[in-house]
């Protein structure tokens, strides 16, 4: 298991493309992916409840990823989360 | 698939009555071709200007027309009717129930080429006409797939053979959608950008459920269960559910695809057990709709989540706080 906080430094923060995009790179691996923020838990590879998060910029996040592939994808989340999405 | 010609017998066939053409020569003239949609005014090859004439159209003579006959002296008529009729034409129709001068109608007999007339005026007639050819000369596509009229929305679905196409249409009509065709729809490009989709008439409004065979869905759901044709709205393609396949989560992106050069709408459908593709179905006519009518869902919450995370932190636990000890909406 894997725990990781990370800071939100897109400009609007993670609105439904940043959310879309997150969802697409936590899918694409096997760990089971868990987002907190101010007490909610919800399923990094959920959509709803990605964008339900209303995780503004300068917020921060933690994620608690567990698997097989863990190490993999927190890199990958945490590179997608400091490119800004690629916005 | 297009249609290269029609001869002037079955567009007689087709529009006597409705064009109401009288026959004024020329038997022989009912087995010429048309093969263009486009209609010509011979007003400058009659006064002996033939360059870039189009012959292949069909010519009709008008007010106009007939009027510059009548001021051309006998040799003059001659001249221009003779250098207009040795072209190839298809045939001549003279509106207004004009009088024809006899030598033209002479010399269209001599040539095989008929003429008609019409009660109607040269602008009617040309309207008239050019619907029935345009729609005669149409670029046409047959699709593998199935058409439903869902809420006024015209759904094409497609996807490969045994998908279920044709459960989901009878399902689709069960709940009091319109089929329109199944297995095979005949698309129309009606005008640039709108194109319309249609069964053959040998087959249709039946449909083929594999381990039942075929099904009258006229007999069995009535008049109201049908339609001959729709406007192809929105593609569906369904395709089978693929773990390592990307599908739309949002929508704020619209994928495209095109028939006939067309751009339309395509949603791509992943299929797995338990899902009810025909409520999927219905719910994409519905917000079809609502976009028409200028609401955009994925736009809609993508604004309203950006403007909640604007908020001050306070606004927000409040408005949490709220909810929860209050119990209410």
């Amino acid at each position: 298991m894997i725990e990781k906080t990370l800071q939100i430094i897109n400009e609007q923060g993670l609105h439904a493309r940043p959310a879309a995009h997150l969802v697409k790179i936590a899918g694409r691996f096997k760990s089971e992916v868990k987002i907190l923020k101010d007490g909610l838990e919800v399923n990094g590879k959920s959509i709803m409840g990605v964008m339900m998060l209303a995780a503004e910029t300068g917020s921060y996040l933690s994620f608690v990823i567990t698997g097989e592939d863990e190490q993999a994808a927190i890199e990958a989340i945490e590179e997608l989360i400091n490119k800004k999405f690629y916005e | 698939m297009k249609v290269d010609y029609i001869t002037i017998r079955t567009l007689l066939r087709e529009n006597q009555a409705r064009l109401k053409l009288t026959q004024l020569c020329s038997e022989n003239g009912l087995n010429r071709k048309v093969s263009v949609p486009d209609i010509h005014r011979p007003g400058l090859a009659l006064s002996g200007f033939v360059q870039l004439f189009t012959n292949d159209r069909i010519q009709v003579i008008g007010n106009t027309e007939i009027r510059y006959l009548q001021i051309l002296d006998e040799e003059k008529l001659h001249q221009s009717i003779n250098t207009f009729i040795e072209f190839e034409i298809p045939a001549i129709i003279i509106t207004n129930n004009n009088t024809a001068p006899p030598y033209l109608i002479e010399a269209a007999r001599r040539r095989h080429i008929s003429v008609f007339k019409t009660p109607y005026s040269t602008t009617r007639l040309i309207h008239l006409l050019g619907e029935y050819l345009h729609d005669v000369f149409a670029p046409r596509q047959s699709v593998h797939g199935s058409m439903v009229d869902v809420y006024g929305v015209g759904i094409l679905i497609t996807g490969r053979s045994g998908i279920g196409k044709s459960e989901i249409t009878l399902d689709l009509i069960e709940r009091g959608n319109r089929l329109v065709a199944d297995d095979l729809v005949i698309v129309t490009r009606r005008t640039e950008e709108m194109l319309i989709g249609r069964g053959r008439e040998i087959a249709e409004h039946f449909l083929e459920i594999r381990g039942l065979g075929l099904v009258d869905v006229r007999r069995i759901f009535g008049i109201r269960g049908i339609r001959r044709q729709k406007r192809v709205e929105v593609v569906v393609k369904l395709v089978d559910w693929d773990k390592d396949s990307q599908y739309e989560r949002i929508g704020l992106d619209e994928n495209q695809t095109k028939i006939l050069d067309v751009d339309l709408p395509e949603v791509i459908l992943p299929i797995n057990p338990g899902k009810n593709v025909t409520v999927i179905i219905e719910t994409i006519a519905m917000n079809f709709l609502l976009r028409a009518y200028g609401y955009h869902p994925a736009r809609e919450f993508n604004t309203k989540l950006k403007d909640f995370m604007q908020q001050k932190d306070n606004e927000r636990l409040d408005l949490d706080r709220d909810s929860i000890e209050r119990d209410i909406e």
